[in-house]
């Protein structure tokens, strides 16, 4: 520990440890399984990480071991490792036998590493929990749009906010050490915070995890005042209470960012959902969810704020601003494939077959408007021998639908003619879900919402709506103030809610047909208001 | 044994493949042929059977009706492919119109389609779609666009091009007159974002291909340990391209190449949207290393001319 803790605007460093008693640390580790806890503990016994990451061991004292080897053993439960590799071995056998939990974490916490973890530790393990559990954090996504250089560089922020600037080309850019310098520039000096890089195992993400103590030391002060150390108890609570985690999720190649909400490090785990449901649920459904009242609100906006100064470059004209996108998931892939890299960020429902799966190359049974080309993708254009396999599989695919409707009614003649218009009601349900979802919203997929929030504020009668429609698209709301708008607040809740609503329109509960397209999610928000049966004034797809 | 077997297999279904493809080229060679068109567009008339026979003297095949018909379809169908294949290659935009299966779509969804076609390193992609509605209302109905749905990348920047080719009337006619808009130019500026996008892409992939990359990883890996570079460089004369392990795309658009040596250092390519080499930073231990940028450009003022640079050296 430095003798000496003088206040500073630096961040935390990687290397500071922290007590292993200290609650975060506990909590951090204490909510990995024991397989997570082993995997971690190698990969910090791993050579890259070792600098930062170093264990306990027993000092090397020159003499021959065996001598001393009783005197640690005696009142040392945990008996320090004489070299890395032995530890590691130890860390391998755990991995193989069976055991509980409380075994790897006591050896962790009370033996190899009892003279602390390192904040970069902590990190580690924070990201293996949110691999193990992908759906812990709640991410908004946001939008990252140029603006437009001051006019006048003398005139003051406050007078002329900076403008957002439709016309230009510059696509954000995106390095990750100048934006950690420059974010690092921006917090204030008396958030002590730290930074840790990560890239996701498996979506092209790129994963910063801040790590926030309210404290204007940037040496092991920060976290002194433990329960261990009583004296400074009350100082102690303040520090750890406001210790809050943020990660924030840069998709590659794409200009949006994903911020988590910020999660006090105190608050229990099975604590988390029911705070995020009771303060989304209070807040009108066109706000950002997530912008709580109290500290955590006012740090998201700080953050929110920095971020864009922190990627701007004034030097080169470059500013940017975030803008949020109505989105907000639990689920990571269904950001990616939303707001990533690919062609699916504006055209979602039924307009994915024109974007094409991701995976399958050229496989034109997508859906019945798949345009004749889409069978001579990956040709070349010199190649003219008949592409045969996507046409023919494309009218296997009819052939097998059309046989599937036809064949069992033909086996049973005698069917009733309520019976077969059934079976035709449920086949032509299926082929407008095909039609209306395309590829997406599929249980199965991995992308789905969790949580929907519309507001309806169509009036009340549909038929002058409908007349009025062509005439008053832009200037409707000084129109028909008259009209009596009921406002109609719809939830939806589940593990995958548009596939749900497929399924209902697969099953005929919904018709397919009449459906408005915001039920398909082709808009690509979580949240949003319905005016004329469309979603309106969202900044989700299409153009903004 | 089993093994053996298993390879005599692997061997046999190879050569069907080739086979078939043979067959296919051949097919297709037949079916484009003038002459074959003809014989197959002759007319049933009486005559034909009585010349069957003397024809069939040369080749004892005779063509019923009903074969007829199907090798016509399957002409049809050739036909319209290579008349594609031409299209897709020399047009590269097209218009459709299209639908919006949303009952409550504006202007009754209707939809224009722009359909982008790029062909990269010899193969058609996936087309690129833009999709147009006509939401607005009053004098500027109907004549004024605005992008529903597409599917490019945001790597390309179309909600820019959109707000100058296609600009949105007023809302209130106090702002003076609407801009026009211009379909024709978007489309335009949008397809040479695009190509540029595919061309910088492909500029990785041939710089990857010329460093040796795939071939050579298991050298570098091994020449790792010793960190002496004018040891290196004096033992083998070509030593950035033999030092090379990693280039790859640093930003979205892939105008900004991260390049990587074996000794650690690491560079910066910057080029503009054209390909032209804007910068090129390498840093080393001990800071900037000039040499080092020198020695990888060699005066080139083009990405393509370090490809061939690369691929000379290797």
């Amino acid at each position: 520990m430095a003798p000496l803790s003088v206040p500073t605007t630096a961040r935390l460093p990687s290397t500071l440890r922290v007590d292993p008693s200290n609650p975060t640390a506990t909590r951090i580790l204490g909510r990995l399984s024991r397989p997570s806890l082993i995997s971690v503990a190698l990969d910090w016994l791993d050579d890259g990480n070792l600098p930062l990451a170093q264990p306990y061991l027993r000092e090397p004292t020159g003499y021959d071991d065996d001598d001393d080897e009783d005197e640690y053993d005696s009142g040392d439960f945990y008996p320090p490792a004489r070299s890395v590799e032995a530890l590691r071995e130890i860390y391998i056998s755990m991995q193989a036998r069976k055991g509980s939990k409380r075994e790897v974490l006591d050896r962790i916490l009370e033996g190899d590493w009892r003279h602390g973890l390192t904040l970069y530790q902590l990190a580690m393990a924070d990201l293996q929990y949110l691999y193990d559990h992908p759906t812990s954090q709640k991410w908004s996504a946001y939008r990252i749009v140029p603006l437009k250089p001051p006019t006048d560089p003398s005139a003051a922020e406050d007078d002329h906010p900076p403008e957002v600037d439709d016309e230009s080309l510059a696509i954000p850019r995106f390095h990750p050490s100048t934006f950690l310098r420059s974010l690092q520039a921006q917090v204030l000096p008396d958030l002590k915070a730290h930074y840790n890089f990560d890239a996701h195992k498996t979506l092209p993400l790129l994963i910063l995890r801040i790590f926030i103590i309210d404290s204007p030391y940037n040496t092991s002060h920060g976290f002194q005042a433990s329960s261990s150390r009583g004296r400074r108890t009350s100082e102690a609570t303040t520090s750890f209470d406001s210790a809050r985690t943020i990660y924030i999720a840069f998709p590659d190649g794409s200009p949006h960012v994903f911020i988590s909400k910020p999660q006090t490090s105190t608050t229990t785990n099975s604590s988390i959902p029911a705070t995020t449901t009771s303060s989304s649920s209070s807040n009108p459904p066109t706000s950002i969810p997530g912008t709580k009242a109290g500290e955590s609100s006012s740090l998201l906006t700080l953050l929110i704020n920095d971020l864009p100064k922190a990627l701007s470059r004034p030097q080169k004209r470059e500013r940017f601003t975030l803008q949020p996108t109505s989105l907000v998931t639990r689920n990571l892939a269904e950001l990616v494939h939303r707001r990533g890299a690919g062609r699916t960020n504006a055209a979602g429902g039924g307009w994915s077959v024109y974007a094409g799966g991701e995976d399958e190359e050229g496989d034109g049974k997508g859906g019945n408007k798949a345009k004749r080309g889409e069978g001579g993708v990956g040709q070349t254009p010199l190649d003219l021998v008949l592409p045969s396999p996507p046409l023919s599989g494309d009218t296997d695919d009819e052939d097998r639908e059309e046989g599937g409707g036809k064949r069992p009614a033909a086996a049973t003649v005698g069917l009733s003619a309520a019976d077969e218009m059934e079976q035709r009601a449920v086949k032509r349900a299926r082929l407008v879900a095909r039609a209306r979802f395309g590829r997406t919203a599929t249980i199965g997929d991995g992308k789905g919402v969790e949580r929907v929030d519309v507001v309806v504020e169509d009036e009340f009668v549909p038929s002058r709506k409908e007349h009025q429609e062509r005439e008053d698209e832009d200037n409707d709301e000084d129109e028909d103030m008259d009209a009596w708008r009921p406002r109609v607040r719809l939830t939806f809740h589940g593990p995958h809610v548009f596939a749900g609503i497929r399924q209902l329109v697969e099953c005929g509960i919904v018709d397919g047909e009449k459906m408005p397209g915001w039920m398909t999610g082709e808009e690509g928000v979580t949240v949003g208001a319905v005016r004329k049966g469309r979603i309106r004034g969202h900044k989700g797809s299409g153009i903004p | 044994m089993a093994a053996s077997l298993d390879d005599e297999i692997e061997e046999l279904q190879a050569k069907v493949a080739s086979l078939k493809k043979q067959l296919g080229i051949h097919m297709t060679t037949l079916l484009t042929a003038k002459s074959t068109r003809q014989i197959l567009l002759e007319p049933p008339h009486p005559t034909t059977t009585l010349t069957l026979p003397r024809r069939s003297n040369a080749s004892p095949v005779a063509i019923d009706e009903a074969t007829k018909l199907k090798l016509l379809d399957q002409s049809d169908l050739q036909l319209a492919h290579n008349q594609e294949c031409l299209y897709r290659a020399c047009a590269t935009v097209t218009t459709f119109r299209a639908r919006d299966p949303d009952p409550r779509a504006v202007d009754g969804g209707a939809i224009l389609g722009l359909r982008i076609d790029v062909v990269s390193r010899t193969k058609f992609l996936r087309p690129y779609y833009v999709l147009f509605n006509r939401p607005y209302s009053g004098a500027y109905a109907g004549r004024y666009l605005r992008v529903h749905r597409h599917t490019l990348p945001p790597c390309i920047p179309l909600a820019g091009l959109a707000a100058r080719y296609l600009p949105a009337p007023p809302k209130d006619d106090s702002a003076g007159p609407a801009k026009q808009q211009d379909l024709a130019r978007f489309a335009h500026a949008l397809r040479r974002e695009v190509v540029r996008y595919h061309h910088r892409l492909g500029v990785v992939a041939d710089l990857r291909k010329a460093a040796g990359l795939a071939r050579r990883r298991k050298d570098a890996e091994g020449g790792d340990e010793d960190g002496e570079e004018d040891v290196e460089e004096h033992d083998k004369p070509p030593t950035a391209t033999t030092q090379l392990v990693d280039i790859t795309p640093a930003d979205a658009e892939a105008k900004q190449l991260t390049l990587e040596w074996t000794d650690g250092r690491v560079g910066r390519l910057v080029m503009d949207d054209d390909g032209e080499i804007v910068k090129l930073v390498v840093l080393g231990e001990n800071g900037r290393d000039r040499e080092a940028g020198r020695d990888l450009l060699g005066g080139a003022t083009r990405v393509e001319d370090v490809v061939r640079r690369l691929a000379a050296l290797g």
